[in-house]
C-alpha cells in the first residue's frame, strides 16, 4: 500500500509542470557538471596526475606544509627557501584561500576514511569547483532573467575555453576557486538588492570574504558593486532596499576582508578601496537628505540641498587630499594603474610587461577563448538594456567594465568569461523563445494551449520580464502575419548547428592549447607518434639526490618554485614579483641585451653571453639526426652560432637526455688571478662576478635602466641549471 | 529654521541669477547607451588596446620566392600578435553576429507585415551565419592547424 502511495506521489510529482521542470533543471545541470570535470581531465589521461606550470607548485608546496603543520604553523611559516638570502614570510605574502579550501576537502574525506594524497585533492580542485561556478552562474542568471537562460549559461560556463584555460586538472591556482566566488558573490548582491534583506547582504559580505582570502581580483568585486550604486543613485533609482543592502555589506565586508593577513589595513588605506567608502558616504548623505526632505517643505530643501551638498563635497575632497598627502592612504598601486594608462607598465615595470599573460588581448583571444559566445554577447546586452531595472544595470557595467579590462591584458579574459556565458544565454534563450513558439497554430486554437503546459508554464513561473502581457497583446494582430513554423526551425536548426560547433570548438582548443602541463613536454613526430620530455623532472631528481642540502640554485625565475617544491633546494629567485629588482638583476646576468636570436645572425653579444653559453655549452659536439647539422637547435630550427667556447668558473655537472636543462657547478676562485689572454675579454668579468648560473632557453626579456652589479658575491659551491 | 540659513545673506546680497538646468544635459536614452556600448565593444575585440601599446603595421608584408613583396593580411601562427586590419575585419564580424541576434528579435515585433517580417528574418540569419563561418575562416588563415587532429 506505501510503496504504490509513494509510487504515484512520484508519479504525480513528475507529471506536475514544476516537478518536470526542476527534474530537468537538475539534470542539465548535473550533465553540465559532468561535462566540465570531464573535459578538463585531457592532461591528467595524456600524462599522470601532476601539478602544472609554475606557480601552482608553490601553491601545492605551501598546501602540504599546511596540512603536515596545521593552519596556524602554516600562517606564520617563514621560508627559507626562496628568495635567498631573504627568505619569505609565507603567511603574510599569500592569499590562503586556496590552501584552506584543499585543506578541508582533504580533512573531511579523512574524517570519512578515505585515503587520498593531498596532491589529488590539489590535482582535481579546479575541475571539481568549475561545476560550482556553474551552480553560481546558474543562480546568477535565473535572478536577472529566467531560468532557462540560467540553464544556458551554465552549460556555457562549463565548457568555455577561457575559463577552461585557468581551470584545467592540476592547474591549482587561486582562479580556480576564485571565479566561483566572484560569481556566487555577485548572485547574493544582485538577491539582496532585489530583497533589501540584510539576510542576503550578509551572506554577500561572507562570500566575499572568501573572495578576499582566495584571489587578489577581489578588488574588481569591491569596485564594481560601488559604481552600482552609484549608477543607481544617478539614475534616481535609489530605494531603501539598496540602501540596506549596500550598507551592510560594505561594513560586514569591510571588516572581514581585513582579516586576511596579506590584505591587512589596506581596504581603509588603498586608493583601490577608497570608491567603496566614498559610495557609502554618499548614499547615507543621500539617505538623510531624504530623510530631511519629509520635513521641510520643498523651498527650504532647495536651499538646504545647495549648502549641505557644497559642504560634504568640498569637505570629502580636503579628506581625500589631505590624508593621501599624509600618506595614510596609498595612491594605486602600479599594477592597478597600468590598467588604466596602458603604457604605464611597459614603462615603469618591464618584469611585469614582459610577462605573456599580461600583454594586450587580440581578437584572436577573444574568439579563442569564446567563440560564438562573442557574437552573441552584444545581443544579451541589448535585451537588458531595452528592458532595465536595477539588478540588469548592474550587469550591464559588469560587462562593460570586464570586456575593456580583457582588452588590456589577456589574463583579465577570465573575468569576461563569466559576464559574456550570461549575456549570451540571454540572449540565446530569448531568440530560442521567440522561434520555438508556434504562433500560428496557438493563435488558431486556443484550446490546444493545454498539451503545452511546460511552455505555458514557462512564462507564469520563470519569466520575470512581463513577457505573459506581451503574449496577449501579440495574439490579436498575429493570425494572418505570423511566420510559419517550418520557416522558423530553419533559424532553429542553424543556431543549434552553431552550439554544436561550439562544443567542438571548445574541446579542440581544451585538448590542444590548455592542456600541457608544462613540466612534462610532449612533442609530435612526422608519424604522429608522441615523444614526451621529461628533463624537467629528470633535472630536479637529479638536484635533490645530488646537491648539498645547503647548496643555492639560481636559474631563470619561472623556475623558482619547480625547484623548490620538487627539487628541494633554494633558489636565488623564483616566481614572486614582488621584489622586481632581484629578478631584474639576475636576468641582468644571464642576457646583457633583450633580443634572442642563436643562429649565426645573432648580435656577438648574445652569443658571448652567459646565458647562450651555458645553454649550448658543448651542443656544438652533438649530432641529433642526420638529416642536421651537428649543434641544430630543434626548438629553434637553426644551427647555433657560436660552437666553440670554453667556461673560466664553470664546470658542467648535469645534463638531461634531451638536454632541456643544463646544471653547472660554480668553481672555487682560484687563490690568485692567472693571467690569460682572454678570447672574449667582455665576458670575463661578467663571469667572475657571478657566483652561480642557470638560465632558461626561452625566455626573452626586456630590461630598462638595468641596475648595477655588486661584484664579490662568495663563492659557495653552487649548482646552476639552464 | 528660517533663522538658520538666513544668516549668510544679512551680510550677503543674493544676485539676481536663473540657474537653469541646460536643456541638452538629460539622461541618455537607453539606445544611446546601447550605440556607445557596441562601438566600444567592436573597438576593443578589434585589439585596439593592442594596437595603441605594441604598435603594429596595419598590414603585414612578405617577399616571395621571386622577390615580390606581397601583402600579408594575417599574421600567421601567432596568438597574441595582429595587424590593425585584421583586427578590425574580425571584430566588424563579432558586431555583425550581434546585431544579427537583434534583428532577429525585431521580428517578433506585432503589426508587421508577413513580408517584412521574412525578410527581417533572412537579414538577421544570413548576418548571424555569414560572421560565424567568417570567423572560422579568419581562424584557419591564422592558425591552419585550426580544428584539426
Amino acid at each position: 500500500m506505501a510503496e504504490a502511495g509513494v509510487k504515484t506521489e512520484i508519479r504525480s510529482a513528475v507529471w506536475k509542470p514544476g516537478g518536470l521542470k526542476s527534474l530537468l533543471s537538475f539534470s542539465i545541470l548535473f550533465l553540465a557538471w559532468l561535462v566540465g570535470f570531464s573535459s578538463r581531465l585531457f592532461a591528467v589521461i595524456r600524462f599522470e596526475s601532476i601539478i602544472h606550470e609554475f606557480d601552482p607548485w608553490f601553491n601545492y608546496r605551501a598546501t602540504h606544509y599546511m596540512v603536515n603543520n596545521g593552519f596556524y604553523n602554516f600562517l606564520n611559516w617563514f621560508d627559507d627557501r626562496a628568495w635567498y638570502p631573504l627568505g619569505r614570510i609565507v603567511g603574510g605574502t599569500v592569499y590562503p584561500g586556496l590552501m584552506v579550501t584543499s585543506g578541508s576537502i582533504y580533512w573531511i574525506l579523512d574524517l570519512l576514511n578515505i585515503p587520498i594524497h593531498i596532491r589529488e585533492v590539489c590535482v582535481f580542485l579546479a575541475p571539481l569547483f568549475s561545476g560550482m561556478t556553474a551552480l553560481a552562474v546558474y543562480f546568477f542568471t535565473t535572478e536577472i532573467w529566467s531560468a532557462g537562460a540560467g540553464l544556458f549559461a551554465a552549460c556555457f560556463i562549463a565548457i568555455v575555453p577561457g575559463y577552461i584555460s585557468r581551470s584545467v586538472a592540476g592547474s591549482y591556482d587561486n582562479e580556480g576557486i576564485a571565479i566561483f566566488a566572484l560569481m556566487f558573490t555577485y548572485f547574493l548582491w544582485i538577491k539582496s538588492v532585489k530583497t533589501g534583506s540584510l539576510f542576503w547582504a550578509i551572506c554577500t559580505a561572507l562570500s566575499y570574504f572568501y573572495m578576499v582570502s582566495a584571489w587578489g581580483g577581489y578588488v574588481f568585486i569591491i569596485n564594481l558593486i560601488p559604481l552600482h550604486v552609484f549608477v543607481l543613485l544617478i539614475m534616481g533609482r535609489y530605494s531603501r532596499r539598496i540602501y540596506v543592502a549596500y550598507n551592510a555589506f560594505f561594513i560586514v565586508g569591510l571588516i572581514l576582508s581585513m582579516q586576511v593577513p596579506f590584505v591587512g589595513f589596506n581596504p581603509i588605506s588603498t586608493s583601490e578601496h577608497m570608491a567603496s567608502a566614498g559610495v557609502f558616504a554618499l548614499l547615507n548623505a543621500y539617505g538623510a537628505l531624504k530623510y530631511i526632505q519629509s520635513f521641510l517643505t520643498k523651498a527650504e530643501f532647495k536651499y538646504f540641498f545647495i549648502i549641505a551638498a557644497l559642504g560634504a563635497a568640498g569637505f570629502i575632497f580636503v579628506a581625500v587630499v589631505g590624508l593621501t598627502w599624509a600618506g595614510y592612504i596609498h595612491p594605486w598601486s602600479g599594477r592597478f594603474y597600468s590598467l588604466w594608462d596602458t603604457g604605464y607598465a611597459k614603462i615603469h615595470i618591464p618584469i611585469i610587461a614582459s610577462v605573456s599573460e599580461h600583454q594586450p588581448t587580440t581578437w584572436v583571444s577573444f574568439f579563442f577563448d569564446l567563440h560564438i559566445l562573442v557574437c552573441a554577447f552584444p545581443a544579451g546586452v541589448w535585451y537588458c538594456v531595452k528592458e532595465v531595472n536595477d539588478e540588469r544595470v548592474f550587469v550591464i557595467l559588469y560587462a562593460i567594465f570586464a570586456s575593456y579590462f580583457a582588452g588590456v591584458m589577456v589574463r583579465l579574459m577570465l573575468t569576461l568569461t563569466p559576464i559574456v556565458c550570461v549575456l549570451a544565454a540571454v540572449a540565446f534563450s530569448k531568440t530560442f523563445e521567440i522561434y520555438l513558439k508556434d504562433d500560428s497554430l496557438k493563435a488558431n486554437n486556443k484550446d490546444s494551449e493545454e498539451d503545452e503546459p511546460e511552455n505555458k508554464n514557462d512564462n507564469k513561473l520563470y519569466d520575470k520580464v512581463g513577457k505573459p502581457k506581451k503574449d496577449k497583446k501579440e495574439e490579436k494582430p498575429k493570425n494572418q502575419e505570423a511566420i510559419g513554423m517550418n520557416i522558423k526551425s530553419i533559424v532553429v536548426i542553424a543556431l543549434l548547428l552553431m552550439l554544436m560547433l561550439f562544443a567542438v570548438h571548445c574541446t579542440w582548443v581544451t585538448s590542444s592549447a590548455y592542456s600541457s602541463p608544462s613540466i612534462v613536454l610532449a612533442s609530435y613526430n612526422h608519424d604522429g607518434s608522441r615523444t614526451i620530455l621529461d628533463d624537467f623532472r629528470e633535472a630536479y631528481y637529479w638536484l635533490r639526490q645530488n646537491t648539498h642540502d645547503k647548496a643555492r640554485v639560481m636559474s631563470w625565475w619561472d623556475y623558482g618554485y619547480q625547484i623548490a617544491g620538487m627539487g628541494n633546494r633554494t633558489t636565488l629567485v623564483d616566481n614572486n614579483t614582488w621584489n622586481n629588482s632581484h629578478i631584474a638583476l639576475e636576468s641582468d646576468y644571464f642576457t646583457p641585451q633583450g633580443e634572442f636570436r642563436v643562429d649565426s645572425a645573432g648580435s656577438s653579444t648574445l652569443l658571448n653571453c652567459l646565458m647562450y653559453k651555458l645553454s649550448y655549452y658543448r651542443f656544438g659536439e652533438l649530432q641529433l639526426d642526420f638529416r642536421s647539422p651537428p649543434g641544430f637547435d630543434r626548438t629553434r630550427g637553426v644551427e647555433i652560432g657560436n660552437k666553440n667556447f670554453e667556461l673560466t668558473h664553470l664546470e658542467e655537472a648535469y645534463t638531461t637526455e634531451h638536454w632541456l636543462v643544463r646544471i653547472y657547478k660554480v668553481k672555487d676562485l682560484e687563490n690568485r688571478n692567472t693571467i690569460i689572454k682572454p678570447t672574449i675579454p667582455v665576458k670575463r668579468t661578467k663571469l667572475r662576478s657571478s657566483p652561480s648560473k642557470k638560465s632558461a632557453k626561452k625566455r626573452p626579456g626586456v630590461i630598462k635602466n638595468k641596475p648595477k652589479i655588486i661584484k664579490g658575491k662568495k663563492p659557495t659551491k653552487t649548482t646552476s641549471k639552464k | 529654521m528660517e533663522a538658520i540659513y538666513s544668516v549668510p545673506f544679512t551680510i550677503l546680497e543674493c544676485p539676481r541669477l536663473k540657474l537653469k538646468k541646460p536643456s541638452w544635459v538629460r539622461q541618455p536614452s537607453a539606445m544611446t547607451i546601447f550605440a556607445f556600448v557596441l562601438l566600444s565593444y567592436f573597438l576593443v575585440t578589434g585589439g585596439i588596446i593592442y594596437d595603441v601599446i605594441v604598435e603594429p603595421p596595419s598590414i603585414g608584408s612578405t617577399t616571395d620566392e621571386k622577390g615580390n613583396s606581397r601583402p600579408v593580411a594575417f599574421m600567421p601562427y601567432r596568438v597574441n600578435g595582429q595587424y590593425i586590419m585584421e583586427g578590425l575585419a574580425s571584430s566588424f564580424l563579432f558586431t555583425l553576429g550581434g546585431l544579427g541576434f537583434v534583428i532577429l528579435d525585431q521580428t517578433n515585433k506585432p503589426l508587421m507585415p508577413r513580408l517584412n517580417r521574412i525578410l527581417l528574418m533572412s537579414v538577421g540569419f544570413v548576418a548571424i551565419v555569414l560572421s560565424f563561418f567568417m570567423c572560422r575562416v579568419f581562424m584557419r588563415m591564422k592558425l591552419p592547424g585550426y580544428l584539426m587532429a
